[in-house]
């Protein structure tokens, strides 16, 4: 099936890759939001932290990449593949993530 | 009228009914109890209707039948009687669990039948019956007071009068009075709060003065922390339902769709973002806990208090029978040498206000007197005097007096604390000679006093002196005295207080002392159940301190020493204006305004009846550690309307904005909008389980407190999620199965219905998939189902909804709902989109929950 309404398309990959900056803006206004709160004014962790925490807001845009390309060429097969790989990624990042909070410590107490 | 008329107007006397005549009267004139004050289920279903979004859906209804298609009526008209149905068996369920808990909190009422007092449950008084009433009573019936001693009353409940009415036996000779007027009247629900008196019950149940106007009374708790929340999350849902309803129906109209359908679908749209059955998930999970709390012998009185009680950071409490035994034991009774003084316990088992009949009831130290002089055989030395005249304790003198006669003889024995008793003293008593206090020995005996207290004793000291034979004697005749010795009580710790205070601790709730005894008879408490103590601060200190310096104060502060009832309720509204969930235990009369301010008032049902009253959770065992468990209770609750909450606002929004920007750009509406509505319904089923969802166990280790920033942020985060993966079903819908090609069609052809159909059936099976299987993601902070496993309940209902859902499409039901079956190529996309939507969902709550603290 080959795409045959520009106009269509456009509107939808505008507002696809519309829901992704969005998305985007939203993560770093509630990251830099926490650390204005929690007060931590050392740059450069909090610049590593911002790269590290992101990842998922790559793999969001990985995504589109796929999206708009298999939605474009009208295929499936890309669809499914393209899928397939970002969940492997997802994994492996849910993996990594869960052991750094495994290691923790419980929050202290208040008083 | 006199008492002696009273008496045989009604036929009974000072010994009051017989047994056989009670239950005469019991036939003829019913319980002592109100037409129940609980809705019926009538009112119970017409709540119901109520609600403004079933206002709107008729309407839609009205609308959809009288313009558009008549079969979208009757599905919006089904979905209406379904939800209906549904909320009100909930709601009515939760009124009938409110109702039997309630029957377990009883108000007891001193009544003299055959010539013997006895306490009974008030609900089998009955005209003619002789009742006893004292301080921090609630009157159980309709009186004519026959005996008293500054009897006062507070009637507010009855007349709005906050200040209290002084009560007489008198005759009144009054034309058309009112119940103010009435001074020889107490009222049945009114409160004594001064003094002792008799009464004859004159009516019971629904004829009393309260009866008859207590359908008119309402009293309103102050708003509780977990109303105040879902207040403002009603009105930020309000703000988004307004703005986008609204604005597609704007955009709608202007790029030319017909004005009916905009409006059904703009409608459709700001209906689907309402979680309508929230009412009944609250109401399903406030009821289930309260049933779990009444199996550890808790009673929920207000259901709405659970979910602050789970919240509370901040216990205070009431010493005495809280966090002690509230079984005073007699010590010792001494001269002021300290040796034992038989003269000491036979006065102060005459200066006592214990009712005496099959047990013993009243005052805790006076029982104790009792119980102390019934162990020691010694209750004989008192039968050689003659009790004339009594002069009752209150609040402001600390202390009661009897005047007594002995061989012709008339004594006033003085009975109190210590304090209050010594600076009405001249003389004390001092191996029989009796000696003038100057300053040295008043200051050597105060020492004494304190002494006592600091080793954690209750001192009571006794003083007489003999009196002139009057005809009534009066609080001006306590004075000039001779200490004779004292009295020494223990109320010793509770055993599993210091465990119940240290899980409470670990919990994240900190503790309180407010008492109105002194300050070392609190803290050696403390010590005694390891309670650290910061900072203790006095009543008088109180009073010098402005409220922002108490709001200061209330955070370092453990100890609230020698307090006022009216101290107790501004230490309260601080602490709650400082941002605290606080409970407030306590089981005394001055305890009631403290009860009624808190977020959680917890009392005991040994507790005098206007505490109990006042109190949104009675425990029938002064167990402290089931304290705990309803904490915990308080917090699954609360865990499970937030996650309700959460997923609705957060899939639900994404879901309907994409509907909304969808409707723009598409040549047909992304779905219909009875297709919107019955997704709402089936997904609000699959939610019906939720209250019995497990909670992680790291969840109810810490109080939360609702957030309204924080559902925001939620919505903001998760929302686009859901959009996201709705775009790519669109496209997915549009490009890869060819559905944009109805952009060419006319929007009357079969083809282009066939394709808006299809179109729509892939959407409604994506979203309903992602929006219900997410709840697995959301409703934990761990890994799903591998470290956290869902409820049973909710899994099978959850899966059971998805099932139903997905064969839909294929079904006579879904052609009906204007669905078509969809390809098999669809489902093997659809199922690794919805597995990297969960996934990607995953990996954003693990990035949200570091950056964002709940």
């Amino acid at each position: 099936m080959i795409m045959l309404n520009l106009d269509l398309f456009a509107w939808w990959a505008v507002t696809i890759s519309g829901g992704i900056v969005f998305l985007i803006l939203v993560s770093i206004y509630l990251y830099t939001n926490s650390r204005v709160v929690r007060g931590e004014s050392n740059k450069s962790t909090a610049g590593t932290r911002l790269g590290k925490d992101f990842i998922f807001v790559w793999v969001l845009i990985g995504l589109l990449v796929f999206y708009i390309i298999s939605v474009n060429i009208g295929s499936s097969m890309v669809f499914a593949a393209g899928n397939l790989i970002v969940e492997v990624m997802l994994i492996a990042y849910l993996i990594r993530n869960r052991r750094e909070k495994s290691a923790e410590t419980v929050r202290p107490r208040s008083q | 009228m006199s008492s002696t008329e009273v008496f045989k107007r009604l036929q009974t006397s000072e010994q009051g009914l017989s047994e056989q005549e009670v239950k005469v009267r019991l036939k003829t004139h019913g319980y002592n109890e109100l037409p129940t004050q609980t809705l019926t289920w009538l009112q119970v279903l017409a709540r119901q209707f109520k609600n403004p979004i079933f206002v709107i859906l008729i309407a839609c209804a009205v609308v959809a039948g009288l313009y558009s298609e008549p079969k979208q009526s009757v599905i919006i008209l089904s979905m209406i009687a379904l939800s209906i149905i549904l909320g009100f068996y909930n709601e009515y369920k939760a009124e009938k669990i409110v109702i039997d808990l309630r029957r377990n909190v009883s108000i007891k009422a001193v009544v003299t039948r055959d010539g013997k007092p006895s306490e009974i449950d008030s609900r089998l008084l009955v005209p003619g019956d002789l009742v006893s009433v004292y301080v921090g009573d609630i009157v159980p019936a309709d009186l004519r007071v026959v005996e008293c001693k500054y009897l006062q009353a507070n009637e507010a409940v009855l007349t709005g009068e906050s200040f209290p009415i002084e009560k007489t036996s008198e005759g009144l000779n009054l034309q058309n009075p009112t119940p103010h007027q009435l001074m020889n009247y107490q009222f049945m629900g009114t409160v004594v709060v001064n003094g002792s008196g008799k009464g004859v019950v004159v009516s019971t149940g629904k004829n009393t003065e309260f009866g008859a106007i207590s359908k008119t009374l309402a009293r309103t708790h102050p708003e509780t922390e977990f109303q105040k929340g879902v207040r403002q999350y009603g009105n930020m849902l309000l703000t988004l339902t307004a703005a986008l309803a609204v604005g597609i129906f704007g955009l709608n109209a202007i790029i030319g769709r017909s004005l009916i359908d905009a409006l059904l679908f703009a409608l459709a749209v700001a209906i689907g973002l309402v979680p309508e059955l929230m009412p009944a998930i609250v109401t399903i999970s406030l009821s289930q806990g309260a049933r779990r709390m009444a199996k550890l012998r808790v009673v929920v009185k207000r259901l709405v208090s659970i979910e602050d009680f789970g919240n509370m950071d901040v216990l205070c409490t009431d010493k005495t029978g809280t966090l002690t035994e509230g079984r005073i034991v007699l010590n010792d009774c001494a001269s002021i040498h300290g040796k034992e003084d038989p003269l000491v316990l036979t006065y102060s088992l005459l200066c006592n206000a214990a009712v005496v009949g099959e047990k013993i009831s009243g005052n805790p130290m006076d029982v104790a007197i009792w119980q102390h002089a019934i162990e020691k055989g010694a209750k004989e030395d008192a039968r050689n005097y003659t009790k004339v005249d009594e002069i009752p304790f209150d609040y402001q003198r600390r202390m009661m007096s009897v005047v007594v006669r002995n061989n012709g003889e008339h004594t006033l024995i003085t009975k109190g604390a210590p304090e209050s008793v010594l600076s009405n003293c001249t003389y004390v008593e001092m191996e029989s000679r009796k000696e003038p206090i100057d300053t040295t020995l008043h200051l050597s005996i105060n020492d004494k006093f304190l002494n006592l207290s600091h080793l954690g004793y209750r001192v009571i000291a006794v003083a007489y002196k003999d009196v002139d034979t009057k005809t009534a004697y009066s609080a001006e005749d306590e004075s000039d005295l001779t200490l004779l010795g004292f009295l020494t009580f223990t109320d010793p710790p509770k055993k599993d207080v210091t465990s119940a205070l240290a899980n409470l601790n670990e919990m994240g709730v900190n503790t309180k002392v407010l008492t109105g005894d002194n300050e070392l008879v609190a803290r050696k408490i403390c010590d005694d159940l390891n309670v650290p103590v910061k900072r203790v601060i006095g009543g008088s200190e109180l009073t010098q301190m402005s409220s922002t310096e108490i709001k200061a104060a209330v955070e370092e502060t453990t100890i609230f020493a020698r307090i006022t009832p009216e101290q107790k309720l501004d230490i309260i509204k601080a602490l709650k204006a400082n941002g605290h969930v606080v409970g407030f235990m306590g089981d005394g009369v001055n305890d009631a305004p403290a009860l009624y301010e808190a977020d959680v008032g917890i009392s005991v049902d040994t507790a005098v009846d206007v505490s109990k009253d006042a109190a949104d959770i009675v425990l029938l065992d002064k167990d402290l550690l089931v304290l705990a468990n309803g904490i915990t209770e308080g917090r699954k609750i609360f865990g499970n309307t937030t996650k309700y909450i959460l997923m609705g606002t957060s899939s639900n929004f994404g879901n309907m904005f994409s509907a909304a920007a969808a409707s723009i750009f598409l040549p047909f509406l992304p779905m219909l909008p009875m297709q919107i509505l019955f997704m709402n319904l089936l997904y609000d089923v699959a939610n019906i389980t939720l209250p019995t969802d497990n909670v992680d166990e790291e969840y109810t280790k810490w109080p939360k407190r609702w957030d309204i920033s924080f559902v925001r942020k939620y919505t903001l985060f998760f929302g686009p999620f859901s959009s996201l993966y709705d775009f790519l079903t669109f496209g997915i819908m549009l490009f890869i199965f060819g559905t944009f090609a109805a952009a060419n069609l006319s929007p009357t052809s079969p083809e282009f219905l066939k394709f808006a159909s299809l179109f729509q059936s892939g959407w409604f099976v994506e979203s309903f998939w992602t929006e219900v299987l997410v709840m697995f993601v959301i409703r934990t902070r761990r890994i799903p189902f591998l470290t956290s496993r869902p409820g049973k309940w909710l899994t099978v209902l959850t899966l059971s909804c998805i099932a139903f859902g997905t064969v839909l499409p294929f079904t006579i039901l879904g052609d009906f709902l204007g669905f078509t079956a969809l390809p098999a190529e669809y489902w093997i996309l659809l199922v690794l989109m919805v597995a990297t939507y969960l996934l990607l969902v995953d990996a954003g709550k693990v990035f949200f929950y570091k950056i964002c603290k709940f």
